[in-house]
């Protein structure tokens, strides 16, 4: 298994501010970027996607769902349950892993997302310590965990 | 012109739906909603669509396999892929399977209109 480095992994971080920035033309606030130790702690709704091909692992967006429903309400989204806000959190997800695409290449596979409602803790699967993104978007806390590798 | 918009995310097809009926698209009309490429089959053979925009991530049929299916039973359908799979290999095999255009996720609603425009202008001259 091939060590991604912290700086392969930094395109997560410009994906989320790109995403933010374009869909709600509000840029988030990075607020930490480092490799996590043990279990970190996620918000409400959870988008997972998974990576296979050229990588292995996945990525996760965790969001309470007050930010959730704010990037809806400015999309004009009337539907604002809670299986809304997951499948928005999944959207996201998968943007992300898919923009990746563009750095790590066209062998990157990605799933369609999971989605999991609950603040349930994220642990590490495949790195030891997984890049997290911390980040406030109009003074909503939320993260993304990029736990993945490149496979030999 | 009869459109048809395929993804598995709600929250995309409500948007789409939404720059289609807000976004001065003249004489175009929402033919359906799939959320993944099966259900898009199945409804384009109900309602036959000009326009189709279409994601390339779904589950049971994706939008790849979908691409083909649709222009086998009607090659003069105009399709859109509007997909998170940004790299130029996704592009180029989408276009070489027969879309007509490539709008990346993330998008914003201008992008989607310019894009939809000229899909739909396509399918005018056709």
């Amino acid at each position: 298994m091939a060590t991604l480095q912290e700086n392969d992994l930094k395109l997560f971080v410009d994906s989320i501010r790109h995403y933010l920035k374009v869909t709600t033309r509000q840029e988030p606030q990075i607020t930490s970027a480092f490799l996590g130790t043990g279990d970190i702690d996620g918000f409400e709704f959870n988008g997972v996607v998974t990576f296979s091909g050229s990588h292995n692992g996945h990525v996760v967006v965790s969001m309470p769902g007050k930010l959730v429903r704010e990037i809806l309400l400015l999309q004009h989204e009337t539907d604002l349950a809670d299986g809304n806000l997951l499948d928005a959190v999944g959207e996201i997800a998968n943007t992300l892993a898919g923009n990746a695409r563009k750095a790590l290449g066209p062998e990157l596979q990605i799933s369609v997302p999971i989605k999991l409602q609950g603040a349930q803790g994220i642990k590490a699967r495949v790195r030891k310590h997984p890049y997290v993104i911390t980040l406030r978007w109009n003074h909503y806390a939320a993260l993304v965990c990029v736990d993945m590798e490149r496979k030999n | 012109m009869r459109l048809l918009i395929v993804d598995d995310s709600n929250m995309i097809r409500t948007r789409i739906s939404r720059v289609v009926q807000s976004g001065g698209l003249t004489g175009v009309v929402l033919a359906g909603l799939a959320k993944n490429g099966r259900e898009a089959v199945r409804l384009a053979r109900a309602t036959r669509p000009e326009v189709v925009t279409m994601d390339l991530t779904m589950p049971e049929m994706d939008g790849i396999e979908c691409i083909g299916e649709l222009l086998r039973f009607d090659p003069k359908i105009n399709i859109l892929v509007v997909s998170a799979l940004s790299d130029k290999s996704t592009a180029i095999q989408a276009l070489r399977l027969g879309a007509r255009g490539f709008v990346a996720k993330p998008f914003t609603d201008e992008e989607l209109q310019m894009a939809l425009l000229d899909v739909a202008d396509n399918s005018r001259e056709l």
